[in-house]
């Protein structure tokens, strides 16, 4: 029999039933849909056309038309890889690693934040696949032999790791989304009255029907996918550093990459999670599901991920220095004052003094501060990738190569169009999908629930 | 509390004579160590000093490192065994003290352990003179060294101290106000702890081989010393059932003590091998200085370490079932324990003897490796470790009284 | 006499527990429950066994580790060895730190889908498959017990029935088939 202290704040709000959980879930998918999706939905998919224009633009014309140059051979396209794969981190996060340390708050946030994983590692796809110029020979990464001869991919490059990673993460985050989704298509498809709709998520469901036994396996394989899951998603932002730290690039090679990397990513997980969500539990009134302590929860996370990083941030720094390697201290004497300080200097700002005032309870306890601080980190860790790789080869061994790197409207015109596609997608999600998990949060009313927590606590 | 708990843990005089003869033990290997170190100012056995004075001093910190994270992180199946920690962590002090020494006599020359101690590395006019070393001088200099010795044991015995007395003091008046204290300074220790762990892992073993550098190092240290705290947390609390005390401790807390020694043994292997393939994958001189002192003379320790911390929990603990068997979890947390000093040790003594090692009473030959004296020291300091925690152990009520989160503790299953 | 099945609803998942171990004490044999959420403790109770996708998740993987072991050494050193970057791949052992991240991978590929794949067929949850829950209610707050005549010809039907109403029934259907 598991207990709750009764220190601990209840995770679902008011006098709940198991029925009203549905409900409260469910109606919004059969209703219909609301001005205001209508009105974002058409907005991010204006922009999602306008992306997809660009990678059409890209495609036709080549990679030249980013603003690489010799010198600097990578810029916005790795930035935003990076950048999305980070925001790809969160949600596998929440419902791996959070599950195996029995985080029962997790349960209001999981599914909306793997939803927002397998967007994010979709945008993230993106680019590397179309800076391969001629996509359509993207399956060249696969281990094919050419068919010129017997040569394979090699497998000891950090870029082949990558698609070996990325796929993997992709594929298998899709899958624990998905296997958590089946049983709460079944609710659905049981209270859908449209028999098209009844159709549609009939077919989702699989034919679920919530026997023991298929609870039991659920379970089970729930908690072996978290197991799994958990290293993936160390080991899938560790080989995205690596892809920067097996160089020889002084400001790319630090032993402290991969590490580093993966708490940066929880990091912005987190804000865009939180981006997300404090939009979602507003127009969709899912307020006594993610309430004040959900939110308090995942500023804690940030500030811990945030500090993190700032003592890695200080770490390469002062090793740069320590080492006594020429280049390793100017890589990062020009970072902090060359001609990309600014960035460096946002960086620093967004992602390390930022998360910091959430130390005070005020402040990770207000919607309005933790809505601008989350995006104050989004922008931050964007810096954070530009800064690493702009700054680290802009300036060559030799001074005759030198150069900057300037975006092209492709460039700028590509990023904005991978949130037009992802808010697209994470809209179709909010709209059709259930987008708490019904049935994990049912297990959970008894023991974190307001009402129950009360009736409990009278009797001791 | 109406459970026939045995509530107050009294150290056995038998365990009590076993320790002091552990010690006795320690002592002498100390002592016949010492005449057969041939090597230049007994160099091997000041390191060995070292590796058991900073290994048991880490399992102590990594104890106060895990209390916080419990409070921090609002953790209540643990609640029952906080005792446990607080008794580990007491022997922050003794095992300070010990590295102080150390440090002590390298700074007054007595041992050459840290090159950067002697000043003529920093004088271009003599021969010793090191360009490198003398680059690294304003972190390195004696009193910004000295001073950061004093600031960690100032930090870490002024947190031990206050939890331990505020743990002390819950028993008596109960509520939560102080449980809410202790989350509030458990999260400015982790701060302080955030930092110092890697500095003083740079300071203290990094600095050895003083050419070498690698940003990952300080992390991991860090999950070596936290694992090794897990291992011996898990150990301790399987004995004290085993005598019958921590009868509301039930196989769900041993699970999870199993699974902390899994997760951070896997913790450590991913930090290990990313250290590792970034220096081999990108072969700079620099860096690979390090590797190659452990290639030339101890490559197959080096491996074995690796192995042994890697492959025996991931194999010996994935099961759940073998998380539940409380005698197959103590032969396997010994060995990864036995494992995590190995570690510190491959992290040590490469760089101090150089695979040179002179040993023998009256004429010394060439070796690389004892046996008998590191074991014996390794005994003794364990002897005196299991001294001191028992001994804090006995001093007050096994579990604590009035924890807010006690009742949930005690209904844990998983 | 025609063989019976009893559809026993509760709407509380604690009653439901009681009722199942109330009813297996007195040697009813419980074929199936259906419920909107995975109920804890009742699977020793109607003597559901443990399941062993854990285990095959395991094999999964490790053959993925030694497809992929395999699959390296005959890519880069067996079929074609190439000398990249200063890195010649002339043995396996040589060159394995750069191989680990891939093995990793593809363990984890083959580990996660061969469980899943592996999970959905002996669950019979596929695309397309229709459902079997017996009350459209079972997916939101109702717990539904089937117990069949079957299974348990020591009792007369009305026997059962009898031992069911005593339970904390919510609605209770018979139908023969």
């Amino acid at each position: 029999m598991i207990k709750e202290a009764s220190i601990r704040q209840p995770l679902i709000l008011g006098h709940k039933t198991y029925h009203d959980i549905t409900n409260d879930i469910v109606s919004p998918i059969e209703g219909k849909a609301p001005k205001q999706w209508k009105i974002a939905i058409t907005i991010a998919a204006i922009i999602a056309l306008y992306g997809i224009g660009n990678i059409m633009y890209l495609v036709a014309n080549g990679i030249g038309s980013w603003g690489l140059n010799k010198t600097v051979g990578w810029a916005w396209d790795i930035t935003n890889f990076v950048w999305w794969v980070g925001i790809g981190h969160a949600g596998t996060l929440i419902s791996a690693v959070l599950l195996l340390f029995r985080q029962r708050w997790r349960m209001a946030i999981n599914r909306s934040a793997e939803a927002m994983t397998i967007f994010a590692v979709i945008m993230a796809a993106l680019f590397p696949v179309f800076h391969m110029g001629r996509v359509w020979l993207a399956y060249w990464t696969l281990p094919l032999p050419n068919q010129f001869g017997s040569l394979w991919p090699n497998f000891n490059s950090a870029l082949m790791w990558d698609v070996f990673a990325i796929s993997t993460y992709f594929s298998v985050s899709l899958v624990f989304w998905y296997i958590g989704l089946i049983p709460d298509f079944a609710t659905i498809r049981d209270r859908m009255v449209k028999p098209r709709w009844k159709k549609f998520y009939s077919i989702l469901s699989f034919g679920w029907s919530g026997r023991a036994k298929h609870w039991t396996r659920f379970e089970e394989v729930s908690l072996v996918l978290a197991g799994i899951a958990t290293p993936l998603v160390f080991s899938v932002h560790s080989i995205v550093s690596m892809d920067f730290a097996t160089s020889v690039i002084p400001g790319w090679h630090a032993t402290i990459f991969p590490p580093y990397f993966v708490s940066g990513a929880i990091f912005s997980g987190f804000a865009m999670v939180l981006t997300l969500l404090l939009i979602m539990r507003k127009t969709m009134r899912l307020e006594a599901y993610i309430h004040m302590k959900h939110i308090e929860y995942m500023n804690i996370v940030i500030i811990v991920t945030g500090s993190i990083v700032g003592v890695a941030y200080l770490t390469e720094l002062f090793i740069s220095w320590y080492s006594g390697v020429e280049y390793e201290s100017y890589a990062f004497i020009n970072r902090f004052s060359g001609p990309y300080s600014w960035s460096y200097w946002m960086m620093m700002t967004c992602n390390v003094i930022s998360p910091q005032l959430f130390w005070f309870k005020k402040i990770r306890t207000s919607l309005v501060a933790t809505f601008i601080l989350s995006i104050v980190v989004n922008i931050g860790m964007w810096f954070e990738r530009f800064v690493i790789i702009v700054t680290s080869i802009h300036r060559d061994y030799t001074p005759g190569a030198w150069g900057e790197f300037h975006p092209s409207t492709i460039d700028i015109g590509m990023f904005i169009g991978t949130i037009g596609i992802f808010f697209t997608l994470f809209l179709l999600f909010a709209r059709y999908f259930p987008v708490l998990a019904l049935n994990e949060l049912k297990t959970i009313l008894k023991v974190s629930g307001e009402s129950y927590k009360k009736e409990d606590n009278k009797k001791h | 509390m109406a459970h026939d708990n045995k509530m107050h843990f009294e150290l056995p005089s038998k365990v009590k004579t076993t320790a002091y003869v552990l010690m006795v033990i320690g002592l002498v290997a100390a002592a016949l160590g010492w005449f057969a170190d041939k090597t230049d100012h007994h160099q091997y056995w000041w390191a060995n000093l070292l590796i058991n004075g900073f290994f048991f001093f880490a399992v102590a910190l990594g104890a106060l490192f895990f209390y916080a994270l419990q409070y921090a992180a609002e953790v209540a199946w643990s609640a029952q065994l906080k005792r446990i920690f607080e008794a580990m962590y007491s022997y922050i002090p003794i095992g300070l003290g010990v590295i102080v020494v150390v440090l002590l006599m390298g700074q007054f020359h007595v041992h050459h352990l840290y090159h950067w101690m002697d000043s003529e590395v920093y004088n271009p006019e003599s021969p010793a003179y090191d360009e490198i070393i003398a680059g690294k001088r304003p972190y390195l200099s004696a009193w910004f060294f000295w001073l950061r010795v004093a600031v960690y044991g100032a930090v870490f015995i002024y947190f031990a101290r206050l939890f331990r007395k505020w743990s002390l003091q819950e028993d008596e008046v109960g509520g939560t106000e102080i449980h809410y204290r202790f989350y509030k300074k458990s999260a400015v220790f982790l701060v302080f702890f955030a930092v110092f762990s890697s500095t003083l892992a740079w300071d203290w073993l990094m600095s050895i081989d003083v050419h070498w550098f690698s940003t990952m190092y300080g992390w991991y240290v860090f999950s070596g010393m936290w694992v090794s705290t897990m291992i011996f947390a898990t150990l301790l609390v399987i004995w004290l059932k085993g005598r019958g005390y921590l009868s509301t401790v039930n196989d769900s807390h041993i699970h999870d003590l199993g699974k902390w020694m899994f997760a951070v043994s896997m913790l450590w292997s991913y930090l290990w091998f990313c250290q590792y393939m970034l220096i081999w994958y990108s072969d700079i001189p620099e860096e690979v200085t390090y590797f190659k002192e452990r290639y030339d003379h101890y490559m197959g320790g080096m491996w074995a370490v690796f192995f042994v911390n890697f492959a025996v929990p991931f194999y010996a603990l994935m099961a759940r079932d073998a998380k539940r068997n409380f005698k197959y979890l103590t032969r396997v947390g010994v060995i990864i324990f036995i494992g995590h000093f190995a570690d510190l040790y491959m992290a040590v003594v490469p760089g101090t003897i150089h695979g040179h090692l002179e040993w023998g009473f009256g004429e010394g030959h060439h070796t690389t490796f004892v046996g008998w004296f590191e074991a014996g020291m390794f005994v003794g300091f364990l002897g005196l470790f299991i001294l001191t925690v028992l001994g804090t152990l006995s001093k007050a009520r096994l579990v604590p009284a009035k924890h807010p989160f006690l009742d949930e503790s005690e209904h844990h299953s998983i | 006499m025609a063989n019976k099945v009893f559809h026993v609803m509760y709407d509380d998942d604690q009653k439901l527990l009681d009722a199942a171990k109330a009813l297996v004490a007195q040697g009813i044999r419980v074929k199936d429950v259906f419920s909107p959420f995975p109920v804890h403790g009742l699977d020793p109770v109607i003597g559901v066994k443990r399941t062993r996708l854990a285990i095959a998740s395991f094999m999964y993987a490790t053959t993925g580790t030694l497809l992929a072991t395999l699959g390296t050494w005959y890519f880069m050193v067996s079929d074609w060895d190439w000398n990249i970057g200063g890195k010649p791949n002339f043995t396996w052992i040589e060159n394995a730190p750069a191989f680990v991240p891939v093995m990793f991978e593809f363990s984890v590929f083959c580990g996660a889908h061969g469980m899943a794949i592996t999970y959905l067929l002996r669950n019979g949850t596929l695309p397309g498959m229709p459902a079997s829950n017996p009350d459209p209610r079972t997916t939101d707050d109702k717990f539904v017990m089937e117990i069949v005549t079957e299974q348990n010809e020591s009792m007369s039907a009305s026997d059962i029935e009898a031992k069911i109403r005593a339970t904390d029934v919510y609605e209770l259907s018979i139908k023969d088939y």
